[in-house]
């Protein structure tokens, strides 16, 4: 095993989990500067030789998306005409990729734009570049370069296993909208517990209108799952519902915690008595102002898959267990 | 004098009504007086003409400018909805229907460039999947089109200013103390040939024979990383160095690593080249670009306008006792493009050079200013440094008074005050980047309005859509053949 070869650089969007990563396997995160001309354009200095190394580059699309991206694919341009043996975009939280859920009623050309966006980054890229990322993602098919897609799913697994008071009798999984159905019974089936889900009417987009509860929750604690929380308006709607209809409990799981404009603040005010969010986002300030937020490591995922990927062997292990 | 035009004749312009009301954009040009024929045409506003299977479209960069584009064509702007999501990703809604058509998207890589370049690239994007026939990006400020060797030039001033721990950062990769602006003046960083010739008082390891009472003796391992470094390409007075705090303990075995290695600052040319034409680009139209050898990395049409012919026009009209005016290029790399100009108005030419034979590297004056007046010509205006430092140098050699016609005026940082605090007496730019801040912010620092003046470039930008959306000869744009009395 040659881990000397692996290189992980790491751009503005979330040093703090690229260092945990770096940490994980035993190295040092590679030296680049990455910052901005007085003009706003950016500026990628990179302090080592890349040549003939396996470099994964982390960057999260999160906080301000559209740097963050310019950022990432300049470090890779930068490493491909800098002789890298193959260069890998490690991505936690894939950007844009929420525009696809679009309806088609409107603005034509937006609801598929997101996908032939992705695809032409990538392009960039050449095809050297793997997108690695947990939950939320394109389909397969858009990329033509092997794209692997973690799920958080085990590390989801574990959290409940090991904070969710009496969780094999008393606990209820439920997804807050039919198209989290799949995902919601995966993880009750894995428990073996009872599922629930939650219908919503929605008239525009980041506003829900009216919910009806499929399950029955009596007495037990509702575990709400879900892929991204950006308002939370849908969060926190369905928990007060649950409330309504006698949970003792709420809880929420969400692979990708955005919370963007007033939902820390929605948190505070809802039924809700955690919400747990994977550390793909970074939310350090987030949680003095939401005692509620609690966090779940991914780091060792993605330093596992960064080591098989490396080594060759199989990352599919990963889909079913989460690293200790 | 009459400009007379290569091209076999004149075209004739839209379809011109005999009013003669300039641009509203404009107001920094005087209605001509019929001298300029051709010319006129572009400065007149036309009455009303429908442009078949044309679409303008607009980015959220420079809306005043695709207003100003589509006036001159006389259409509206194409209809599209920019807004970003509250995660901060950008949406894009083209709203007409854009299938069959030719569009032209307007977008300026000014402001926040990585924005307005996303917005373009799915701007674009949408486009494409919405059939649309073909489609043509209009940059007038080309992003990223500077391409820096380093995040420093070599003089020590910052292209940026860098917040203190990139710096440290910086130091530590390379094991040197970086000229941090703050710190160190530029003018006194020393330069690398005189670092090479003494290394010993730059060098620690060096101290050996020269220096009195340090007696490291110059070990084995020093020697030879010394021949190593005087071996190296020397880029910059930092990567002389040959040992580092850094030494090589961090990573281990990594020998490759540490600062014998070259720092270098990623150059993302073919990158944007490479994502405009994978977003479905089929043309390009921009002004002025920085490196014309930049449309070599596209595989499709580039057309590099020139903002020239509305500089010549600004200096005649405006500039009092132009002919025995001399113009000025603030440093080498301009030359060429001042000459151009000197020629073609038959002026005199003069250079502001920075003369490295000596010690510390001074800018010098080759030329004779002595009581004229000046125009400095530049294709860009960034933090204005190169500007106020040639200004100095002028009125130092006695020039009487200094204007600067620069291209892309994006006054980033403190640029306004460093042009307010040097003798330049106007800024003219041109409208490629929004100027509308600019002008008020110079007008309050300075007391005078006019300390910033703007020429539109919305005419020759407007000319090349419509011709190449006729399928007519561009050329008429760049060969432009004064016959000066």
């Amino acid at each position: 095993m040659s881990t000397n070869s692996i290189k992980i650089f790491s751009g503005n969007a979330h040093p703090d989990l690229a260092y945990l990563i770096a940490r994980r396997l035993g190295l040092d995160l590679g030296k680049v500067v990455v910052s901005k001309y007085s003009n706003q354009e950016t500026s990628v200095t990179i302090g080592e030789s890349v040549r003939d190394e396996d470099v994964f580059l982390v960057q999260s699309g999160c906080g301000e998306i559209n740097d963050n991206l310019m950022e990432l694919l300049i470090m890779i341009n930068a490493c491909k005409t800098a002789s890298a043996r193959r260069i890998t975009a490690v991505m936690p939280c894939f950007p844009y990729a929420r525009q696809d859920k679009k309806d088609n009623s409107q603005g034509r050309a937006a609801a598929r734009l997101s996908t032939m966006r992705v695809s032409l980054w990538v392009r960039v890229g050449h095809d050297h570049v793997v997108a690695v990322q947990l939950g939320l993602a394109p389909h397969p098919g858009v990329f033509n370069i092997p794209v692997d897609n973690l799920y958080a799913e085990p590390s989801v697994l574990k959290y409940i296993r090991d904070h969710v008071p009496n969780w094999a009798t008393d606990s209820v999984i439920v997804s807050p909208d039919a198209g989290g159905a799949k995902r919601a019974t995966s993880i009750a089936d894995r428990l073996g517990i009872d599922f629930a889900i939650i219908h919503k009417e929605r008239k525009k987009a980041n506003e829900v209108s009216r919910m009806v509860l499929v399950g029955d929750v009596k007495g037990k604690a509702a575990i709400l799952v879900d892929d991204m929380a950006d308002t939370c308006g849908t969060l926190c709607l369905a928990a007060k519902t649950l409330v309504d209809h006698g949970a003792s409990a709420v809880y929420a799981i969400v692979t990708h915690g955005i919370l963007s404009g007033k939902a820390l603040q929605a948190i505070n005010d809802s039924p809700l008595t955690q919400v747990v969010v994977t550390n793909t986002i970074p939310h350090d300030e987030k949680k003095v102002k939401c005692p509620k937020l609690a966090t779940i490591d991914i780091s060792a995922t993605l330093a596992e898959a960064i080591r098989r990927t490396h080594n060759g062997e199989s990352v599919s292990y990963l889909f079913t267990h989460a690293p200790e | 004098m009459v400009w007379l035009f290569a091209a076999a004749s004149a075209p004739p312009p839209l379809a011109c009504s005999s009013r003669h009301d300039p641009t509203p954009t404009t107001d920094a040009f005087a209605t001509p007086n019929g001298c300029f024929h051709a010319l006129d045409a572009l400065t007149t506003t036309p009455t009303p003409t429908t442009m078949r299977d044309l679409v303008v479209l607009g980015g959220s960069s420079h809306p005043e400018l695709t207003r100003a584009i589509c006036e001159r064509l006389a259409i509206s702007p194409g209809h599209v909805k920019l807004t970003k999501f509250s995660n901060r990703e950008t949406n894009v809604e083209v709203i007409e229907s854009v299938r069959g058509m030719d569009v032209y998207i307007v977008q300026s890589g000014c402001g926040s460039v990585n924005d307005n370049l996303m917005e373009l690239l799915i701007m674009i994007s949408a486009c494409k999947i919405a059939s649309a026939r073909k489609i043509t990006a209009v940059l007038p400020l080309f992003p990223y089109s500077r391409q820096p060797d380093g995040p420093y030039k070599r003089n020590g001033m910052p292209l940026n200013r860098l917040s203190d721990e990139a710096c440290q950062k910086l130091a530590d990769m390379q094991g040197m103390p970086f000229p941090h602006v703050t710190s160190q003046p530029a003018s006194r960083s020393p330069s690398p040939t005189k670092m090479l010739e003494h290394p010993e008082r730059y060098n620690s390891v060096y101290d050996g024979e020269a220096k009195v009472g340090a007696p490291t003796p110059v070990s084995g391992v020093a020697r030879l990383q010394k021949i190593q470094a005087d071996h190296q390409i020397v880029r910059s007075p930092r990567s002389t160095s040959p040992v580092s705090a850094y030494g090589g303990s961090v990573n281990g075995g990594q020998g490759k690593a540490g600062a014998q290695y070259k720092l270098w600052t990623a150059k993302p040319g073919t990158l944007i080249a490479d994502m405009l034409v994978a977003a479905g680009a089929h043309h390009i139209i921009t002004m002025d670009m920085h490196h014309p050898q930049f449309q070599g990395f596209f595989d499709i049409p580039v057309d590099n306008l020139n903002s020239y012919p509305l500089m010549y026009k600004y200096i005649v009209e405006k500039i009092p006792d132009w002919k025995n005016a001399v113009i000025v290029s603030p440093d080498a790399g301009g030359a060429k493009r001042a000459t151009a100009i000197a020629d073609a108005l038959n002026m005199n030419f003069a250079l502001i050079h920075k003369d490295r034979r000596h010690a510390t590297s001074t800018l010098t004056l080759v030329g004779n200013v002595k009581d004229r007046v000046v125009i400095m010509i530049d294709d860009i205006a960034d933090t204005c440094h190169t500007l106020a430092r040639a200004a100095h140098v002028l009125t130092r050699n006695g020039a009487a008074k200094v204007y600067a016609l620069v291209t892309h005026g994006i006054m980033s940082g403190d640029a306004i005050d460093r042009l307010v605090r040097s003798p330049i007496d106007t800024l003219i730019v041109s409208n490629t980047v929004p100027q509308v801040e600019h002008v008020k912010a110079a007008a309050t620092a300075c007391g005078r309005a006019d300390k910033i003046k703007v020429f539109d470039v919305a005419p020759i930008l407007a000319e090349a859509v419509r011709r190449i959306h006729n399928g007519e000869s561009v050329s008429f744009l760049f060969d432009i053949v004064p016959i000066v009395n």
